[in-house]
């Protein structure tokens, strides 16, 4: 597991490495993700049948759950309600091809943390798992506000204002960073470490394109970033600017 | 092919008719015989004293029978100045004392030895009405019978037939025709119910297959029933189409799974730069394929659910967000700036939290895939009284003259323009089950292209 220290102390958990029961009786579906969970360099648990699935539960943790819905056994939500009944707090994630949407709400209400309808697509998966695994990881709860920027790093989301905006994790990770120091200045190695760890070579470029789309994307609100060439970046809200 | 049927209004009006004409002709005959009949009768009378007074003036003198025919009895008939008058007189003999000898000289004039004898004779070819009356003489040289006869043209008589006739021909008319009348309107009258049912089914939703609710006549209500009995197994069938489509698609949510799962499997490292090009077309393909089986089954579900949920006091605020996060996947194009905002922290409106839902997740993907660039904002809020969420994207938009034709409830655009129809044909189906519409702002050259999803504010006073 790495890690990676934020300037006011908080952590980032990379997510790699992570131990993750996948359950899922279509041999096609269970296989494509269990090889692409690998790849990303997770430990996978493959089980087809709802009712093994839920013994092992029973003494054994994961960072990560995914659940089929439809399972030979004991279907998802069973197995789901049993985690949740003994008061694990484990991330489950739940793939369901039940028609009815009433499914989906059906599985949130039941405590799963994200759901995705088959069929779906495997580099949404992936992202989401990355989502799922970093929520896990990271504590820290608090919310930092620069100007009429608001970022809430529980649930990773940005506001301006009222309007919300969707960001990237890296964007996200970026935004994180100069916002929790407003006025200081981030060189473009400080950044790199935070988003790639200490021994991964990076294109340097690829911090001068996250930031403009940043600073496109948080176009309109009361703070701006500063590019001080050949030094770093700095936030500066606009009303001590 | 249908043979033409007449109209049940000409129908009952063409046998209204021939019967109206029928008693028409029997009461004009009827009119014409007692007009002749009231005719004759004045006339003979007349007629008869005439021949009264003329058989009256018969005498005998120096034993020899003579008659002078007073005036009167001419003055009499001269009330028909237009007629001519024939008569003979007949001694015991039965020689022809004077007058005609030639009138009605083939009859027997013993009939008339009772009482006076009518009849209809033609005499130098006119038509006349004869009377023949006898006098019984009992002077011993001369005693026996003798007779008169005397005859008319009936040039009079016609007269006065035609004119009382005609009268009440005239009145028979009028009578018919304010019966026609009577019967056209009585006709219209109750032929309406029918014309308020045809009307009924034609202002008809085609989606609505309800019963109708008519308050019709005794004799219609097995029709009505009929229909509505139709209209029931029709929606049975609809209901069952739906549920069928509903299951394929659910069943082939499975192997295409499966096949998004080897696509994803290949090792991109063994395939030829050819082949890898085809890999990503599949993989693209499969994703459309994939969107369009869920759009199916999210159409088939709001239909149900807008005939079987009732609205509820939900806040559209929470379900654009949530719509939103759905319908934005994390893999999302890196350059485009989506973003979400709310105009007030709740805004309550009536409606079916899944299937509105459902209405904006769709109608954000369809922005997604087929209009931003570079930009996509979803915006709550009120405008005119009623909630409204806007989808805008920088895209090349839709243009206005194909705005009717995306908003038709069960239309689907060209195929190639993928599964924008029936993500359309799904926020259609929300909007309208909800009291609203979908709308368009049209795209110019300094304002992006939005769709906008109108429905209802919740109304505390409801009942």
């Amino acid at each position: 597991m790495r890690m990676a220290v934020l300037p006011d102390g908080g952590s980032l958990l990379y997510g790699r490495g992570m131990r993750i029961l996948l359950v899922e009786d279509t041999r096609d579906v269970g296989e494509a993700i269990r090889r692409r969970l690998e790849t990303t360099g997770h430990v996978i648990d493959w089980e087809t049948d709802g009712q093994a699935a839920a013994d092992i539960l029973d003494f054994t943790d994961y960072d990560l759950v995914i659940l089929d819905v439809m399972l030979p056994g004991l279907d998802g939500f069973g197995i789901l309600k049993r985690i949740r009944a003994s008061r694990k707090t484990m991330p489950v994630l739940i793939l369901t091809a039940r028609s009815e949407v009433e499914d989906r709400v059906g599985a949130l209400d039941l405590g799963a943390d994200d759901y995705l309808v088959k069929p779906f697509d495997f580099r949404e998966l992936e992202a989401r798992v990355r989502v799922l695994l970093r929520r896990r990881g990271g504590d820290a709860t608090n919310v930092i506000a620069c100007g009429d920027l608001i970022l809430d790093r529980q649930s990773r989301s940005v506001r301006v204002g009222n309007r919300e905006i969707q960001l990237k994790r890296r964007e996200i990770t970026i935004l994180e960073i100069l916002a929790s120091r407003p006025g200081r200045m981030f060189s473009k190695a400080d950044l790199m470490d935070q988003l790639y760890g200490f021994d991964e070579t990076v294109n340097s470029n690829a911090i001068e394109l996250y930031v403009s789309r940043l600073r496109k994307k948080i176009e309109g609100a009361r703070v701006r970033i500063i590019t001080h060439r050949g030094i770093g970046y700095q936030m500066v809200p606009d009303d001590t600017a | 092919m249908i043979r033409h049927e007449t109209s049940l209004f000409s129908r009952l009006a063409l046998r209204v008719t021939l019967i109206l004409s029928f008693g028409a002709a029997l009461m004009i005959s009827a009119a014409w015989y007692y007009g002749r009949s009231a005719a004759n009768q004045t006339f003979d009378h007349l007629l008869l004293g005439a021949a009264l007074q003329m058989a009256g003036s018969l005498s005998i003198e120096d034993g020899k029978l003579t008659a002078s025919l007073p005036q009167s009895a001419f003055e009499m008939l001269g009330l028909a100045p237009e007629d001519r008058i024939f008569y003979r007189l007949i001694d015991t003999e039965g020689q022809t004392l004077t007058g005609y000898g030639d009138l009605a000289g083939y009859i027997d004039y013993t009939a008339a030895r009772q009482k006076p004898v009518f009849l209809n004779d033609e005499y130098r070819g006119t038509p006349v009405r004869l009377v023949v009356v006898s006098r019984v003489l009992s002077d011993p040289p001369l005693s026996g019978w003798a007779y008169v006869l005397v005859a008319q043209t009936t040039a009079a008589r016609s007269e006065l037939t035609q004119e009382i006739t005609g009268r009440a021909m005239l009145l028979v008319a009028l009578m018919s025709a304010l019966a026609l009348a009577a019967t056209i309107l009585a006709v219209r009258y109750s032929l309406q119910p029918i014309t308020a049912l045809g009307e009924m089914i034609s202002r008809r939703d085609p989606q609505d297959l309800t019963p109708l609710t008519l308050n019709a006549p005794k004799e219609l209500r097995p029709f009505l029933g009929s229909i509505n009995h139709f209209m029931e197994r029709l929606d049975q069938r609809v209901v069952l189409l739906q549920r069928f489509i509903a299951d394929a698609a659910h069943q082939i949510r499975t192997p295409l799974t499966a096949l998004s799962a080897q696509i994803d499997m290949l090792d991109e490292r063994e395939v030829s730069p050819a082949g890898l090009q085809s890999v990503e077309r599949i993989r693209t393909r499969t994703n459309e394929l994939s969107r369009l089986t869920g759009q199916l089954l999210s159409h088939a579900m709001v239909i149900h659910r807008a005939s079987t949920v009732n609205l509820e006091k939900v806040d559209l605020v929470l379900i654009a967000r949530q719509a939103y996060r759905t319908a934005i996947p994390i893999t999302v194009n890196p350059d485009i700036v989506v973003s979400f905002e709310a105009d007030q922290p709740q805004l309550w409106v009536a409606g079916d939290v899944v299937s509105l839902r459902e209405a904006i997740v769709n109608l954000i993907s369809n922005a997604l895939c087929h209009g931003s660039v570079a930009l996509l904002a979803v915006r709550v809020g009120v405008a005119e009284g009623r909630a409204q969420v806007e989808i805008t994207d920088d895209g090349p938009g839709i243009p206005p003259e194909k705005w009717p034709l995306v908003v038709k409830r069960f239309m689907t655009t060209k195929a190639s323009e993928g599964s924008t129809g029936l993500g359309f044909s799904i926020a259609v189906e929300v909007a309208t089950a909800h009291g609203g519409e979908i709308g368009f702002r049209e795209k110019l050259p300094d304002r992006c292209f939005s769709v906008l999803l109108t429905i209802p504010l919740w109304q505390e006073e409801r009942d």
